[in-house]
């Protein structure tokens, strides 16, 4: 049962992760390398609130927050001007956001792990079904159900997801027919950026917080996202439950192989259907 | 004179340094700038001309490096024929690679490549630990052992070097001018178009990311005869960044162009790590800078400048 547990928290947070990575690549065409970044800045935002104020909740609420302002202005300032070049040199100019990012990181909080405890409110464990699990990994399944839910929700039936699914589409048209789609995009990549940072404060109190969490996470995300197929976010989220669930059960029976499953499950999508285990023709976002 | 050989003069008179200057403390940092140059000479390859974008070389130059410190360390095997496994092990893992990585275009490339390459990383930190002594790496890689002289003088193994670095950019010009080489240009400019032509596009892109991993494994198993030691570092993906860095800093798809990047890659990480420890930033702000500023890297901007300079003599 903890496995199961464990895996399917996993499995949120990753999709925290490839949601936002799936949005902006859908949107902009640019592979955000500097979503690992992104993640582990919130992690540190959120460990700097609580220890402010005492209050997990308020460092929940303010990391994404900042980050997302942090994303708007990477946007604006960075990629806006290279957007009509070749899509390499967006890839490459997140790149350079991981240097400047984690040695910002490095200078502002130093090279010591961080500790970021629970909220009260979820610090047990809960007996079920026979085995004892700690509360705040269902708190993280719940909560990483009801964002997803909610990003669905938007992109599915509010105006701001249509014309986000319209302008991933065919940007010209929609600019046309009066739309921003420069705002759209700095808003789609801030909103991703926050995403990214909603995951790593919610993942703060699992795990030491340091300056390599971002880049192991990137990689399974990269993983979701391809395996999920590209740029599509109903694929993210089975294929971030999968990576979650082979993690969790890899730890589980074989520690030592949990790096290599996940590659095997990767390798063989690439051999099986190349276009992602749960792609569909002809949708984006 | 035309830009490209201005361009080809200063490379010479860098790589010319400790003859210039015998004696000096700079002989170590241009033996690193040889080194680094093969590696980006290589990288471009894949880069520059084919665009294609590896985010996994650090796999084939570490891979390099623990071929030769192995073959050498524990089978007794001489340095030159060590090299050259280096560079066929490093080669066949890029052909490796390239299976599973040319499955998917474009940027998902990138993203395959750094992915597998961590892998690679993780499995030398961890499985095969018995065999490259995980974190602590291995010390003591020697130095060839040739006609009696002796290469533990960084001033001698210049020369050895030097003779290795030529040899790297006489083939990459050849590639570059060759059909191989024209075919490459064209399926980057149009991948489409290329494999209506009649191009095999994805045996053409294997080739030539092998050669490069080639290139790779024969630098690596250099930089760890340089400095006597290999470590899972230069399996680390920030390796494969690095040599991002310098190529597109130095200017991708030109022949010379890469080789500058190494150089001022290589002359700041000599000097801003002196002043700061907080160089990398620092690099990563120079590096956003010139993404957006000179997507040719330095070598376009003293191309463009010459020709501004020296009308009518356009290269």
């Amino acid at each position: 049962m903890s496995t199961i547990v464990i895996g399917l928290s996993m499995g949120m947070l990753l999709f925290l992760l490839a949601a936002g990575l799936t949005l902006i690549f859908g949107m902009l065409r640019v592979i955000n390398f500097a979503h690992g970044s992104l993640y582990m800045l919130g992690a540190y935002l959120a460990f700097q609130m609580v220890s402010v104020t005492g209050s997990f909740w308020a460092g929940l609420v303010a990391a994404p927050i900042i980050a997302a302002i942090i994303g708007a202005l990477m946007e604006r300032i960075a990629l806006r001007p290279v957007y009509d070049r070749d899509h390499v040199y967006q890839l490459l100019l997140t790149f350079g956001f991981i240097l400047v990012l984690d040695e910002a990181v490095r200078i502002i909080w130093g090279l010591e792990y961080k500790q970021m405890y629970p909220p009260e409110l979820f610090a047990g464990a809960i007996e079920m079904f026979g085995s004892s699990v700690p509360s705040y990994r269902l708190f993280i399944i719940g909560f990483g159900a009801a964002v997803s839910a909610a990003l669905f929700f938007m992109l599915d039936r509010s105006r701001y997801g249509m014309i986000i699914r319209a302008a991933s589409g065919d940007p010209e048209m929609v600019r046309t027919l009066g739309i921003n789609v420069s705002l759209v995009r700095t808003g789609v990549f801030s909103f991703g950026a926050g995403l990214a940072a909603l995951g790593g404060a919610v993942a703060g109190p699992l795990f030491p917080i340091e300056l390599g969490m971002g880049f192991n996470i990137i990689i399974d995300s990269f993983i979701v996202v391809i395996i999920g197929g590209l740029g599509n976010i109903r694929g993210a989220v089975m294929a971030a439950l999968l990576i979650g669930m082979t993690r969790a059960l890899g730890y589980s029976y074989a520690p030592s192989w949990v790096d290599f499953l996940t590659f095997i499950l990767l390798i063989g999508t690439l051999i099986l259907r190349p276009e992602g285990l749960f792609s569909r023709k002809g949708r984006t976002a | 004179m035309n830009a490209q050989r201005f361009l080809a003069l200063i490379v010479a008179i860098i790589i010319s340094v400790p003859l210039l200057f015998p004696g000096g403390h700079n002989i170590g940092l241009v033996n690193a700038i040889l080194i680094w140059s093969i590696f980006a000479i290589g990288f471009d390859l894949v880069f520059g001309i084919a665009g294609m974008l590896s985010f996994g070389h650090a796999a084939f130059f570490g891979v390099g490096a623990y071929t030769l410190s192995l073959l050498t360390m524990r089978m007794g095997w001489d340095f030159l024929p060590a090299l050259g496994a280096a560079g066929v092990i490093g080669g066949a893992l890029a052909l490796v690679f390239s299976y599973f990585a040319i499955r998917v275009s474009g940027l998902f490339f990138a993203l395959l490549t750094l992915a597998l390459s961590q892998l690679i990383y993780i499995m030398a930190g961890t499985k095969l630990r018995m065999l490259t002594g995980g974190v602590d790496g291995i010390a003591g890689v020697p130095r060839p052992d040739l006609f009696g002289i002796d290469f533990y003088d960084d001033g001698n193994y210049y020369f050895f070097l030097l003779a290795l670095f030529v040899l790297a950019l006489l083939i990459s010009g050849l590639i570059r001018i060759s059909p191989l080489g024209q075919a490459l240009k064209a399926i980057k400019s149009n991948e489409v178009r290329a494999e209506q032509i009649g191009f095999n596009v994805q045996r053409l892109q294997r080739s030539v990311f092998t050669i490069s991993g080639i290139y790779a494994g024969v630098s690596g198993g250099l930089l760890a005869s340089l400095i006597f030691y290999v470590g899972p570092q230069m399996l680390h993906w920030s390796t494969s960044g690095d040599v991002v860095i310098m190529v597109l800093l130095g200017g991708m798809g030109s022949l010379f162009g890469p080789i500058l990047g190494v150089a001022i890659f290589e002359i700041m990480r000599e000097w801003l790590s002196m002043q700061t420890s907080h160089w990398y930033g620092i690099l990563g702000l120079v590096f956003i800078i010139c993404t957006i500023g000179m997507p040719k890297g330095i070598a376009g901007l003293i191309i463009q400048l010459w020709d501004r300079i020296m009308p009518g003599g356009k290269s």
